[in-house]
């Protein structure tokens, strides 16, 4: 074979090996999911464990997986689409001083309002334009620390495109909070976000959670020993209630349910701790003792159901090594909350895996009821990591006063910055009000530390260093740059009032969802089988030189969107019909030419030279059209009509190719493997 | 297998017959699909715009007991107040199309709320009677710059579609695809709208249906590119030969490519028409008569139109010559 021909072999082979290592995620993900699902089927116990032991050995695997599948859209598998806009007109309009506001002021906010309701145009710009086109000063209607145009209209600017980020900041932490898994939410275009909700049941409570305000709060912290004691409290009061209250029947089979798979994780998640518990255990009365470590575990969760997660550690002060403590290890070994050390500072913190359950326990109001009065548990709003480099794995838990010693609206603005030593830092600056409290708290404070409340989770935790008077903070910690930001855009929560609406909403229900992408995929299936079958009857040998290379055309349109992290939809589908008449019509111009130059008399290789060359133009000039066609629809058009034209123009570029020089390839290998005469269905006689 | 022999049929002579009732044909179809209601004649409006460009909410529910009829739906949802609804029967028995464009604010709770209403109302022993299958909730604000950028990114694709078959060929060949893209899009469009009429398929216009008649263009100038691509080449050949004659040649020397092609894209759609369930028939269907009418409109309408125009420049500079030697 010559080296020639190895460079055809290469031609075929390549792209499929490319092919087949983009798709890989898309497999994978397919494999594993079924995998789980029947691991999920068997609900006995020995079912759930081996459910539980899978989650853990394949987590990686999984995520990676899912990461980089190929995603198909809303229309193809159910769930739910929600584009928000967020108000900025309103926030210019708030922001402005009240007492300034006249008419004019009116009158440009509205037709503000007429020239970009219909366009999703920068609504700042389009202000600040018929503002000055009316001569009028910023100065004179907003109020700022720096009375400048130039510093007003940044603030402006800095408000408005803060506001976007701060609306994605509150409602992904909603989000989060309430646990729907697999939420995508992304900015648009200069005022919006999009969510994407993989189940169309969550709906009505995201609608809930997304159109609520942010609710900011000072309040300060008061972590001692009391907290154990609350901790405890809380464990009793659940017992309770789940032994007490008829309704709560579903919520005690669940957690029956996943009592292995806590465990199991349970394990995993905190060898260190459990061991030092177990070495402790063996001292004192240990109740469980002489018991399997599955029921060991069971009885543990049943007794100790909010206090199992919960680990702790106190250091008499800052620069002391602090100990650890399990609340479990505690109560075995009979050391009661009071003999805990009564000045220290106290930590407590949960494994991430376990802040729903966490959450889910302290919700219910009877519970809340049993700790004392002047105290709420609340959870940081982030994760944190053990060790730098990995994926946050626990959350810090705080004891905050329930009542609010202030609000966040007192909150003028907040910035992220750099102190003298380069750290990250965050300002803040309050109003007049605002700045006399937080002098007065601050002075009462100096030592302790005060929460960042946002929504009931805990943002950040600042030591008071000194009376702040002014209201001007800054608040340092161990920050990353990225930390910071995301503290400042938190701050603003309390200060803009910038409204959300929902403008779009799509919805498709799972049961419309699962029939749509079966009868969809059957009858795609069918009518590609019927056109490779159509092509291999028709121009037989030939015919199937052209089904390898339309098969490799699919594949390589499918894996080309994949690589593009695009998504496949409906309109997508549509796009991939076409690419595929295309390149099947590509062929039929080139065997349709191999006929007549054959008919004519030629040699099969010089048949199979003219019949590419001839065909060629009119394949190019073809396929270049609708390259040509789908650019602008790709620039210019919205969701569908973009999603249609990049499949077009992915599966257009590969038709150049596949039907191309991939089919000419194999002709040229079959020609120079001796064929002298070959079969594409042309009349016997010629 | 060879089904198609070589031909030699006249596709050029009636060429203006043919131009004329394609386009009278595509301009009543668009007058009678766009056009008001016209009582007098017993004509209803026919053209039945999705939400996605009137914005509102549409919700699409399947009702357990398949005998549900829209009377007995209206009925329930006149009493919960909803009296503006339009109600229209869809796919399997006891599936419901129910639409409300005059939502003032709040659009995304509608469905959510309309599914409630109607379980209220039909079930019995407390036993789920509706689910829901889906819901789109559209604001004027979005349906507005749905409509505009799908208008503008049609408009850039034709002039751009134009541009590169009038740099590739002549600025002719260009305008005659134009007019023929035109005329199958128009064509498309209208069985479309009347098929919805009828009630035989769901084909509301919709965002995703332009996805569709996107298709259809991009088969359709496909289609042209090819016959233009042999009547380009074959002018090379056969220098002398009149255009009307080396058309007709090209014609005749493409049909077999033009046939088994669509043919076989035609049979794969069919299946979509038939199996492809309520998301992909109404879509494939559309598609299916785009291709035909776009494999109609390559030898009718494009080349008719590339003789007519041509030998019309022509006759003109012809009669200038004339008239400055006279």
């Amino acid at each position: 074979m010559s080296s020639n021909n190895w460079g055809k072999w290469l031609l075929i082979v390549l792209p499929l090996a490319a092919a087949g290592l983009l798709l890989w995620p898309t497999i994978n993900y397919s494999l594993l999911s079924s995998e789980r699902a029947e691991l999920a089927a068997d609900t006995s116990r020995a079912g759930r464990e081996a459910l539980a032991r899978w989650d853990v050995d394949n987590k990686e695997a999984f995520e990676s997986a899912r990461a980089g599948r190929m995603k198909l859209g809303l229309d193809l598998r159910g769930g739910a689409y929600l584009t928000l806009e967020v108000d900025v007109l309103k926030l210019i309009e708030s922001s402005a001083d009240a007492e300034a506001i006249d008419d004019d002021f009116r009158s440009i906010i509205e037709e503000t309002r007429k020239a970009t309701a219909n366009s999703d145009v920068d609504v700042l710009t389009v202000f600040l334009e018929k503002f000055r086109a009316r001569g009028k000063q910023l100065v004179n209607y907003f109020p700022a620390a720096e009375l400048t145009e130039q510093a007003v209209e940044e603030k402006l600017r800095r408000d408005a495109t803060g506001s976007v980020d701060q609306a994605m900041e509150v409602l992904s932490q909603r989000i989060n909070k309430y646990g729907v898994s697999e939420v995508s939410i992304q900015k648009q275009g200069s005022r919006r976000l999009v969510i994407e909700l993989p189940d169309e049941k969550d709906t009505v409570q995201m609608r809930e959670l997304l159109q609520q305000t942010a609710r900011l709060e000072f309040k300060r912290v008061l972590m001692d020993r009391r907290m154990v004691k609350a901790f405890y409290a809380v464990d009793a009061a659940y017992k309770a209630y789940k032994s007490g209250a008829a309704p709560v029947v579903v919520d005690t089979a669940k957690a029956a349910d996943t009592t292995a798979k806590d465990v199991a994780a349970a394990d995993t998640a905190k060898k260190a701790d459990t061991a030092k518990t177990a070495a402790d255990t063996g001292k004192a009365n240990d109740p469980y003792k002489g018991l399997s470590e599955d029921e060991k575990g069971r009885r543990i969760i049943a007794d100790f159901p909010l206090s199992y997660m919960v680990f702790g550690s106190v250091a008499a002060n800052e620069q002391s090594q602090p100990q650890q403590f399990d609340l479990v290890g505690l109560k075995i070994n009979g050391v009661t909350p009071e003999q805990l050390p009564e000045k220290g500072i106290y930590m407590f913190r949960i494994p991430a895996q376990k802040l729903q359950e966490f959450l889910k326990i302290l919700a219910i109001p009877q519970v809340r009821a049993a700790i004392p009065a002047e105290l709420d548990i609340l959870v940081s709003a982030n994760g944190n990591a053990t060790k730098p480099g990995v994926q946050p794995d626990y959350y810090d838990v705080y004891g905050v006063a329930r009542e609010a010693d202030l609000m966040g609206d007192v909150i003028e603005d907040a910035y992220p910055s750099f102190d003298n030593s380069n750290q990250p830092v965050v300002m803040m600056n309050m109003n007049a009000e605002g700045s006399d409290q937080w002098a007065r708290i601050t002075g009462a404070n100096i030592g302790n530390r005060i929460a960042v409340v946002m929504d009931d989770r805990v943002w950040s935790a600042p030591t008071v260093q000194g009376k702040i008077p002014n209201g001007s903070s800054q608040i340092s910690g161990s920050f990353r740059t990225e930390d910071a930001m995301r503290l400042a855009v938190v701050l603003k929560a309390g200060a803009l009032k910038a409204p959300v609406q929902i403008i779009e909403e799509r919805v498709v229900g799972p049961s419309l969802g699962e029939d749509s992408i079966r009868r969809g995929l059957t009858s795609t299936g069918i009518s590609f089988a019927l056109i490779i079958l159509f092509m291999m009857a028709y121009y037989a040998v030939g015919g199937a030189v052209a089904d390898v290379a339309l098969l490799m055309n699919i594949l390589l349109t499918v894996a080309g969107l994949a690589a593009f992290g695009g998504t496949l939809t409906l309109p997508g589908i549509a796009g991939l019909i076409l690419s595929t008449a295309m390149a099947v019509d590509a062929n039929i111009l080139i065997f349709e030419r191999m006929r007549e130059e054959l008919y004519a008399g030629k040699t099969l290789k010089s048949a199979v030279e003219q019949g590419f060359s001839r065909a060629w133009s009119a394949i190019l000039d073809s396929n270049l059209t609708n390259i040509a066609g789908a650019i602008p629809l790709i620039i210019w058009g919205s969701g569908p009509i973009k999603g249609f034209a990049i499949t077009l123009l992915i599966g257009a570029i590969i038709t150049l190719f596949t039907a191309v020089v991939v089919t000419r390839a194999i002709f040229q290998l079959l020609i120079a493997s001796g064929a002298t005469t070959l079969n594409i269905g042309q009349k016997r006689t010629a | 297998m060879d089904l198609i022999k070589k031909t030699n049929i006249d596709f050029v002579t009636n060429r203006r017959s043919f131009l004329r009732l394609s386009l009278l044909a595509s301009i009543i179809g668009m007058l009678l699909v766009l056009g008001p209601e016209i009582p007098g004649l017993g004509l209803p409006r026919l053209i039945e715009p999705g939400i996605d460009f009137t914005g509102g909410t549409q919700t699409t529910v399947s009702f357990a007991n398949t005998a549900t009829t829209a009377e007995q739906v209206r009925g329930a949802l006149g009493k919960a107040g909803y009296t503006s609804a339009e109600i229209k029967s869809f796919g399997k028995d006891g599936d419901f199309l129910i639409r409300i464009n005059d939502v003032k604010d709040e659009a995304s709770k509608v469905s959510a709320d309309l599914v409630t209403e109607l379980n209220a109302a039909f079930s019995k022993n407390g036993e789920k009677a509706v689910i829901l299958l889906g819901a789109d909730n559209v604001g004027a604000k979005v349906s507005a710059e749905l409509a505009t950028d799908a208008a503008i990114s049609l408009i850039i694709a034709t002039i751009i579609i134009l541009l590169y078959v009038a740099f590739r060929f002549e600025f002719v060949y260009g305008i005659s695809a134009i007019i023929a893209l035109a005329h199958d899009v128009t064509m498309a469009f209208v069985i479309s709208v009347l098929v919805n009429k009828l009630g035989i398929l769901n084909l509301e216009l919709s965002i995703n249906s332009l996805a569709a008649y996107l298709t259809i263009l991009g088969y359709s100038i496909n289609d042209k590119v090819v016959v233009f691509d042999r009547i380009r080449e074959n002018r090379e050949k056969h220098r002398s030969m009149p255009l009307a004659e080396l058309v007709n040649h090209s014609l005749n020397e493409t049909l077999s490519r033009t046939l088994i092609t669509g043919i076989s894209v035609l049979a794969a759609l069919l299946v979509m028409v038939f199996l492809g369930g309520d998301v992909l028939e109404g879509f494939a269907f559309t598609m299916f008569t785009g291709i035909v009418v776009g494999t109609y409109s390559s030898i009718y309408v494009a080349s008719s139109f590339l003789i007519w125009y041509t030998e019309r420049v022509k006759h003109k500079n012809v009669g200038a010559v004339a008239h400055t030697e006279a």
